[in-house]
């Protein structure tokens, strides 16, 4: 993008005037897909030293605006939006540009089942994966030629999210080939742009070309997240 | 001047052996007084290193010595239980030994030297020590280094024995002392926690179950991580919610031939996941060819034989338990038919003559003719492990013997040995794999052809699978077709079975508790006990593709004697014969699974509540205590210092069940004796 290659090129102090300051900050954050909203702006200039050299304020504002909900602190449109019958599940297949930046909700690993997963969460719980304290459960049998339940435990994937526009509108979406970076360790409130995807019968069908990964996190959804797992896992298994 | 020799096996059968060995025949039998099992054998040999010798050759019967808590301590009233970490422990010999001992020491007071010959382990060196010092209560002079020697042989075959014989060697101090640290700490520890666990929850127990019978509640700290496998499993089996699962097949026939072909995903555990991929498929109408590739392949033959794998084996094939196994083995053993059976070594070393021992097995036997094809070009090198423990090689025969003048259990373990040995020194079985995939849609599916070529091995070890599959026709790269037949199939996931033994004894060995010694020893304990059951497995579905397993031909009766015919009938008694709660040992029909008491599973949950520092029903603490007993074989570590370490790690334990107590009692309670529950979890018809 040419803008931000302007920025990046001039590593100078910042000028000292505000609007100036601001103008580049939100610049650079357009670009990175993240327009913020005039609000958030505000918010954010009034906590920063003028005179802090640019690159670092559009770090740091970058850093900040990625740990927030997005459906308050960016600006909407529809071109950076689901249209709102994307998940219609009469369609069976629709192609879409974006890019469209999203948050993550949850995610599902559906390649293991969930009371695996669940007993894995037990096992850590009880201290079996402490280093020095560990218990082996399971001796991978030489003469075994049932590769499936062998892999099922250790498996990663696919993964299944959801996800949530600016406008706040929930849609689900399924890795088709591994994507870096995402699995049940990644940050819920991370945030994704996607770009070029098909979406079938309602679900996104992803792969790495198709999403870029900026980051971030919001720390409270993520807590509960993780608290709440084993029980969500568990009430999904029944 | 002619050296008086006085030699001391570990048992009498191998004294005998040894001395008949030695002596060519010539040997003078003398009874000893007060016990009919042991003999003085004398004969004269010339030893490289005394020159012409008058010998004596005696036994003891295992342990000479036993150790005992000073008198002042054998009341469980008479103090508080952890009084016994530090309590005073007396060298005693047991009563029905003292005329084994008395023996010793009346013949040492006539000997030079002092020539151990008990059996070359750890436990062996200990009771080489015990030998010594009593042997030196009659004759001090066999203190002296010199005076006291150790012969090594790892088997009771002549040369052998005449080889080692010539050759002795010192005493290893160091894995004498590793052992008596062992029986140090498992006196200590096993007597406090037995008597801490007992007097806490006997009261209540008895109280619920309403028997007058006191119940001892015992402690060994690999017993109860034993224990934990089994109850752990248990629980996972119970806790266990199975779920549904969708996958996709695919089908084509070509040239005739029906190939199925294999999701890449497997299954996955969201249907709505599934249809959309599914659907995507039969949008894209045709398949297309990605990947041709036939290559030659091979099923390896078995590494040499080790303990746990003998013991595995037999409860997989040979319908003995792992204690019976380890029993008949060593019957085996001390006949001079096979190698000593306690072993970690799975590598053969280099210089051993193998061909020989494959020559001797030539003589006769179902394998007759395959031990000549390797002699005749066939022989091949066996794999090596990893595993090397520097006393004895892996399990192999060590002579001929016809196999009907065995006992019908000897055979069997017998068979397995020669089977194996003779498998380790063939080739790798041979075949040739073609793998093809697909991609149907944006998914992959895979099939894949066997042919076997040659059987090599599998041809004399029956125990191991390994069949073509059926044809594939053939199919070129970027080939595009539109399959027979797509279908999405639904399934569910089912939960494990109960723990078998060689399941248990696989856990105990990747978790570093027990030694190959100890965990048939351990399993049988908790049997003992009462905290587990063992019943047959029931027979499970065989999964599409899955190899049926190898099944023994099943006698008529046992011990039938001479010309037994060796068909490989299928009439196998049914699994389920009498159901539930027998007692494991020995039986014969299936694979045994284990099932928790409901006192065992009361302990182990009562230890786990009570938070993870505590767990005695984990392996942590027994695995660092059977590394520090390694440490102390390899000079790192003194007993002393490695029996302070773990003292004060079970301490510790100690004092936090003292704090905790109630919690244990507390579910310990709910789970045992509602009145007329009588520990049985699982009934038979389950």
């Amino acid at each position: 993008m040419a803008s931000q290659r302007q920025y990046a090129a001039t590593p100078a102090m910042a000028s000292g005037n505000a609007e100036d300051v601001a103008a580049s900050i939100s610049a650079f954050l357009a670009s990175k897909h993240v327009p913020p909203t005039q609000a958030w702006m505000n918010g954010f200039m009034s906590t920063i030293r003028l005179n802090t050299p640019i690159v670092a304020l559009q770090k740091t504002a970058l850093f900040r605006l990625l740990a927030t909900d997005i459906t308050t602190s960016i600006t909407k449109s529809p071109a950076s939006c689901f249209a709102a019958n994307i998940t219609d599940p009469q369609v069976k297949e629709k192609h879409v540009r974006g890019p469209i930046t999203v948050q993550v909700l949850d995610i599902e690993d559906i390649g293991r089942s969930r009371w695996s997963q669940v007993e894995a969460i037990e096992a850590q719980e009880r201290g079996e994966t402490t280093k020095g304290r560990e218990v082996i459960r399971v001796v991978p049998d030489e003469n075994s030629s049932d590769a499936a339940t062998q892999t099922e435990s250790k498996s990663s994937g696919p993964h299944k999210l959801l996800l949530q526009d600016a406008y706040g509108m929930h849609v689900y979406a399924m890795e088709l080939t591994p994507i870096n970076g995402v699995g049940v360790q990644m940050a819920i409130g991370a945030k994704l742009v996607l770009k070029d995807f098909i979406v079938a019968r309602g679900v996104l069908l992803l792969e790495p070309r198709n999403v870029e990964m900026l980051g971030g996190k919001a720390d409270t959804w993520d807590k509960k997240w993780r608290e709440d797992r084993k029980k969500v896992l568990k009430e999904k298994a029944a | 001047m002619v050296t008086k020799v006085l030699c001391v096996a570990e048992k009498p059968s191998i004294a005998k052996a040894v001395a008949n060995h030695l002596a060519g025949g010539q040997v003078q039998t003398r009874n000893v007084q007060g016990n009919p099992y042991v003999k003085n054998y004398e004969f004269s040999y010339n030893f490289p290193t005394w020159g012409q010798c008058s010998v004596t050759m005696t036994s003891v019967l295992g342990h000479l010595t036993s150790h005992e808590f000073d008198p002042q301590y054998k009341s469980w009233r008479s103090c508080d239980p952890s009084a016994l970490f530090e309590a005073r422990i007396d060298t005693i010999v047991e009563d029905d030994k003292k005329p084994v001992a008395e023996n010793i020491k009346r013949q040492a007071a006539y000997n030079k030297v002092l020539y151990i010959w008990t059996d070359c382990d750890r436990e062996g060196e200990n009771i080489g020590t015990e030998i010594r010092s009593v042997a030196t209560q009659g004759n001090q002079s066999f203190r002296q280094p010199g005076n006291t020697v150790r012969a090594r042989f790892s088997n009771i075959e002549r040369a052998h024995i005449i080889n080692a014989a010539r050759s002795p060697v010192q005493l290893d101090e160091a894995q004498s002392n590793a052992v008596s640290a062992r029986i140090e700490l498992d006196l200590r520890i096993g007597a406090s926690f037995t008597r801490n666990l007992t007097m806490s929850l006997q009261p209540m127990l008895q109280q619920r179950s309403g028997e007058d019978r006191s119940q001892v509640i015992s402690y060994g700290s690999c017993q109860f991580p034993t224990l934990g496998f089994v109850v752990e499993r248990y629980i996972r089996v119970r806790n266990f919610v199975p779920e549904t699962l969708w996958g996709i097949k695919v089908m084509h026939e070509k040239d005739r031939i029906k190939v199925n072909f294999n999701w890449a995903r497997g299954h996955l555990f969201d249907r709505m996941a599934v249809i959309i991929l599914f659907e995507r498929c039969l949008t894209a109408k045709t398949a297309r060819v990605t990947k041709v590739q036939t290559k030659p392949t091979s099923k390896w033959k078995p590494l040499p034989l080790t303990t746990v794998e003998l013991q595995k084996c037999g409860s997989r094939f040979l319908r003995l338990d792992s204690q019976r196994v380890m029993q008949v083995a060593e019957q085996l053993y001390q006949k001079g038919w096979i190698s000593y059976p306690r072993t970690e070594t799975d590598q053969f070393d280099r210089g051993m003559d193998l061909r020989a021992l494959v020559q001797k097995q030539t003589q006769g036997g179902p394998w007759t003719q395959f031990a000549q094809d390797l002699m005749n070009g066939g022989f091949s090198q066996p794999r090596s492990g990893r595993n090397n423990d520097k006393a004895h090689p892996p399990i192999h025969p060590v002579n001929f013997v016809v196999p009907a003048s065995l006992s019908q259990e000897e055979q069997r373990v017998h068979e397995f040995v020669v089977r194996r040995f003779l498998a380790c020194c063939s080739q790798d079985a041979r075949g040739s794999k073609t793998e093809i995939s697909i991609l149907y849609g944006s998914e992959i599916f895979n099939t894949s052809g066997l042919v076997v070529l040659e059987q090599n091995y599998l041809d004399v070890y029956p125990y191991d699978k390994w069949t073509s599959s059926q044809d594939l026709p053939d199919f070129r790269e970027g080939e595009v077709f539109e399959p027979t037949e797509a279908r999405m199939n639904e399934g569910q996931t089912s939960p494990p079975g109960y723990l078998t033994e060689p399941e248990l004894i696989a856990l105990m060995d990747a978790n570093g508790i027990g030694t190959d010694a100890t965990m048939a020893e351990h399993i049988a304990k908790i049997k003992d006990r009462d905290y587990v059951q063992t019943r047959p497995r029931a027979r499970q579905q065989r999964q599409q593709g899955e190899e049926e397993e190898y099944e023994p031909a099943e006698a008529a009766e046992p011990d039938a004697g001479a010309g037994r015919g060796r068909g490989r009938g299928r009439a196998r008694a049914r699994g389920g014969r009498g159901g539930g709660a027998g007692r494991g040992g020995g039986a014969t029909t299936g694979v045994q699974e284990f099932i928790p008491t409901t006192l065992g599973v009361a302990l182990v949950e009562g230890y786990e509540n009570m938070g993870f520092e505590t767990s005695l029903t984990k392996p942590f603490l027994r695995k660092e205590m059977e590394l520090r007993m390694k440490a102390i074989c390899e000079g790192r570590k003194t007993k002393a210092e490695v029996v302070h370490e773990s003292i004060e790690q079970y301490r510790d334990v100690y004092i936090r069940t003292q704090q905790r107590l109630d919690s244990l009692r507390a579910v310990t309670g709910t789970l045992v004796g509602t009145p007329g529950q009588n520990g049985i979890l699982v009934s038979g018809t389950e």
